[in-house]
């Protein structure tokens, strides 16, 4: 009984992958994020929904040390990655990002080859011992990105020539090539049409089954469909944070449900 | 009436015709600004511009034609053995001055406006006379000059009356025209915009017409001497000998020697500037913070304003001795490689110095407009910096980086100062860098200092090294450019 009760417990703290206390982000004066607690479990997707401006894009960041590039930004308040504290000053960022992957608001493709742009992660913390393997690594990143139909006959074109979502995809592959154990979405679909979307929520679906993906929308739908937790921001506060089917359904706090509801936004 | 003169009354027209042009619109509204199409100063500056700008145009024109048209009209009346197009201009030039030593002895009182132009050599000293108000005369002047002179005078008198008449009556009646135009239902903003477009014309014309004019004086001159010297022994010649004591075939022209040490200091100042200029622009705009880059960058840019002679100067003190000691015969390595202090590679060296800030910042210009969200993407895939600029920055910013680097190469190739302090003045085709050298930009300096006779193959030689050297650096800009646009459709 005792033994069981034991890894039952340890199983419950591995559950979270993801602990922020007490995190406050400033831009100089301006307080971005106030005072914010979250602990995101692993192999679940959280979406964070919120207002424009509300400081969804900027708690994101915090996750894997984006913010570092930011001179005027200044975080305070700790993040856990298993267990881990992030801003410890022996923590290395660069090993961090290979960790926490991130997928940006606006699609970001480097001025390579498509292939070299999906290549371009393995390569650097040299996954692929071989040309072969880094073949394979990028097919499967392709496919996964639902981009490999559109990509296969053009690798060697550049990543730059394609269209919008077509990019916002490739960024997509781009990030999971590195296979990291977080994935850090900000708003993957928004410039993808239906089809392109649906692609991509089943692949954050498939995800999940080995990483702890969060995901920045701003389609209720959307939030709903893919998304087990969900936490709400707004003017820089995290609301309310639970499961998704409640938030949705049966918010406790009146901003939740007048954001939810079209009333405030 | 003088020119100033004139384009004072013209000023005076143009503000008169503004005063006018925008109390009539007033007046044809009955005093309402609604009723008008345009705003009232906008028939002011209808009234003006129709008055200045015709005007203007045809002052200038006429100010420049004139003394061509009379100097062809009085080239006639020479009648001394003229060798060749050369001499005549010479000649040409004595006209002028005479004709200008008339004027001022007239405005002096030193001689009357009938004395002046009535004359001869042999009844007066004209040089006496002349010299007398300050005017110095080469040589004797001999009678189809003066009286090429006289003529040129009172060919220019009556030129310049007319002119005045002509600009003003332009002005005044353009003035009038535009007024007689406004009403209220006038489009005066309409006409003003079109007006404003032909000033801007004007503006871009007179750069056009400069480059045009400098190439045609070249090219001129660069025929003049090809005439007198075989194209081929200068574009395949080995040697570069000018003689000036002896005339013509005497010299060996050959620019091959001059191109090399043209080539090779540029190449070794490249060599420098590069990748000095290249780190330090990805320092300042990479890793750098916002203290340090307020800090360094004016710091940097302070190189750029030192007058290349300083440079110069540098060169011929400092660096110069300095290799010397080190390369020269009993110097800390006892190679006995340089023998001088002046050679390509002092001249390349402080070349290169002074092309970091030109290279550093244009790169920094260029880096700058690589998009943070590629730095971002790449970071966030767990790159460190240098790889992040190594890998997507510095591929994505080549195209504007080369183009930099070509616009810095046509800057090494035209540099003059610190070539002819620091690198020698003998042409000559070696390898070894610690050997003088010159170059093209300090061999057309060379050639043209002193008394230069300009229908000498040793002058003239100087128009064909700056033609060539005009191609040269025009090719490398155009491409520069060519470069540098295909860039930035990258990212527009
Ligand atoms: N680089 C920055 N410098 C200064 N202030 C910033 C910066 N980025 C964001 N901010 C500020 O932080 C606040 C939160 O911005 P953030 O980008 O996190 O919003 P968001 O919730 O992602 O909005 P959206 O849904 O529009 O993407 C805003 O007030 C914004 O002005
Ligand atoms: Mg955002």
């Amino acid at each position: 009984m005792k033994d069981l009760n034991l890894t039952e417990k340890s199983h419950l703290m591995s559950d979270t992958k993801i602990s922020a206390k007490g995190v406050q982000v400033y831009y100089g004066d301006n307080h971005a994020i106030k005072d914010v607690n979250v602990d995101i479990e692993d192999k679940t997707v959280t979406a964070f929904i919120g207002p424009s401006g509300c400081g969804k894009s900027t708690f994101l960041r915090t996750i894997n040390r984006m913010n570092d590039t930011i001179d005027i930004c200044r975080v305070e308040g700790d993040i856990l990655i298993d267990g881990e504290d992030i801003y410890d000053p022996a923590v290395d960022p660069v090993q961090l990002r290979a960790k926490v992957g991130m997928v940006f608001q606006k699609p970001n493709p480097f001025p390579k080859s498509i292939y070299d742009n999906v290549a371009y992660g393995p390569k650097i913390h040299g996954l692929a011992r071989n040309k072969a393997e880094l073949d394979e690594i990028v097919e499967k990143s392709l496919r996964k990105a639902a981009l490999w139909n559109e990509a296969k006959d053009r690798l060697q074109a550049p990543g730059t020539g394609l269209s919008g979502g077509q990019q916002q995809r490739l960024c997509i592959a781009r990030a999971i090539a590195t296979s990291p154990e977080v994935l850090l979405m900000d708003e993957p679909c928004s410039a993808l049409d239906p089809i392109a979307t649906a692609q991509v929520e089943e692949l954050i679906d498939e995800l999940r089954q080995s990483f702890s993906v969060v995901i920045v929308t701003h389609s209720m739908q959307q939030a709903a469909r893919v998304s087990q937790k969900t936490a709400f921001f707004h003017l820089g506060n995290l609301v309310e944070f639970g499961e998704t089917d409640k938030i949705f359904t049966n918010p406790e706090d009146p901003r939740t449900e007048s954001y939810i509801s079209g009333r405030i936004g | 009436m003088p020119i100033l003169t004139l384009l004072v009354v013209l000023a005076i027209i143009a503000v008169a015709g503004y005063v006018l042009g925008r109390r009539r619109a007033m007046a044809s509204a009955d005093g309402d600004m609604r009723k008008l199409h345009s705003l009232p100063s906008y028939y002011g500056y209808n009234a003006a511009l129709t008055g200045l700008v015709p005007a203007a145009l045809v002052l200038a024109v006429w100010t420049i034609a004139q003394p061509m048209v009379l100097q062809n009209n009085v080239s006639d009346m020479i009648t001394t053995e003229v060798a060749d197009d050369g001499a005549l201009s010479l000649i040409m030039s004595d006209v002028r001055r005479l004709a200008d030593g008339l004027d001022t002895a007239v405005a002096q009182g030193a001689l009357t406006p009938a004395e002046a132009a009535n004359m001869t050599a042999e009844g007066t000293d004209v040089r006496g006379t002349l010299a007398d108000v300050g005017v110095a005369l080469g040589s004797e002047v001999s009678q189809d000059v003066l009286g090429a002179a006289q003529a040129y005078r009172a060919g220019s008198a009556t030129g310049n009356l007319i002119k005045t008449v002509l600009v003003l009556l332009i002005a005044i009646g353009g003035t009038a025209f535009a007024l007689m135009k406004t009403t209220a239902t006038f489009r005066a903003r309409n006409t003003v915009e079109r007006g404003v477009m032909a000033v801007l014309i004007a503006a871009a014309s007179i750069a056009i017409l400069t480059t045009i004019g400098i190439v045609l004086s070249l090219v001129f001159n660069t025929v003049e001497f090809f005439r007198l010297y075989p194209a081929m022994d200068f574009f395949f010649g080995t040697t570069w000998q000018p003689s000036f004591s002896g005339r013509g075939g005497a010299s060996e022209l050959g620019l091959l020697p001059l191109l090399w040490g043209t080539l090779y200091i540029s190449f070794v100042a490249l060599l420098v500037a590069v990748p000095i200029g290249l780190f330090a622009a990805i320092y300042l705009s990479e890793y750098a913070g916002p203290r340090v880059r307020a800090f360094a960058k004016p710091m940097l840019e302070v190189l750029a304003g030192i007058p290349t002679i300083v440079y110069g100067l540098f060169a011929l003190l400092v660096v110069g001795p300095m290799l010397k000691d080190v390369f020269g015969g009993d110097g800390a390595l006892g190679v006995a490689w340089m023998t001088g202090d002046r050679s390509v590679i002092t001249a390349g060296l402080v070349m290169g110095i002074m092309l970091i800030p030109f290279v550093s910042s244009l790169s920094d210009d260029i880096i700058n407009a690589v998009p943070q969200s590629m730095r971002d993407g790449s970071l966030g895939l767990g790159a460190t910096p240098s790889e992040t600029i190594r890998q997507v920055v510095l591929p994505a910013a080549l195209p504007g980086i080369v183009g930099a680097i070509l616009l810095a190469a046509s800057r090494a190739i035209g540099e003059t100062m610190i070539v002819v302090l620091g690198a020698g003045a003998a042409g000559r085709l070696d390898l070894n860098p610690f050997e003088a050298m010159t170059t093209v930009t300090a061999k057309i300096v060379s050639q043209l200092t002193g008394d230069s006779d300009f229908s000498s193959p040793e002058a003239l030689v100087a128009f064909a090294l700056g033609m060539s050297l005009f191609v040269i650096t025009l090719g490398l800009n155009v491409f520069a450019l060519f470069i540098v646009r295909k860039y930035r459709e990258q990212y527009e």
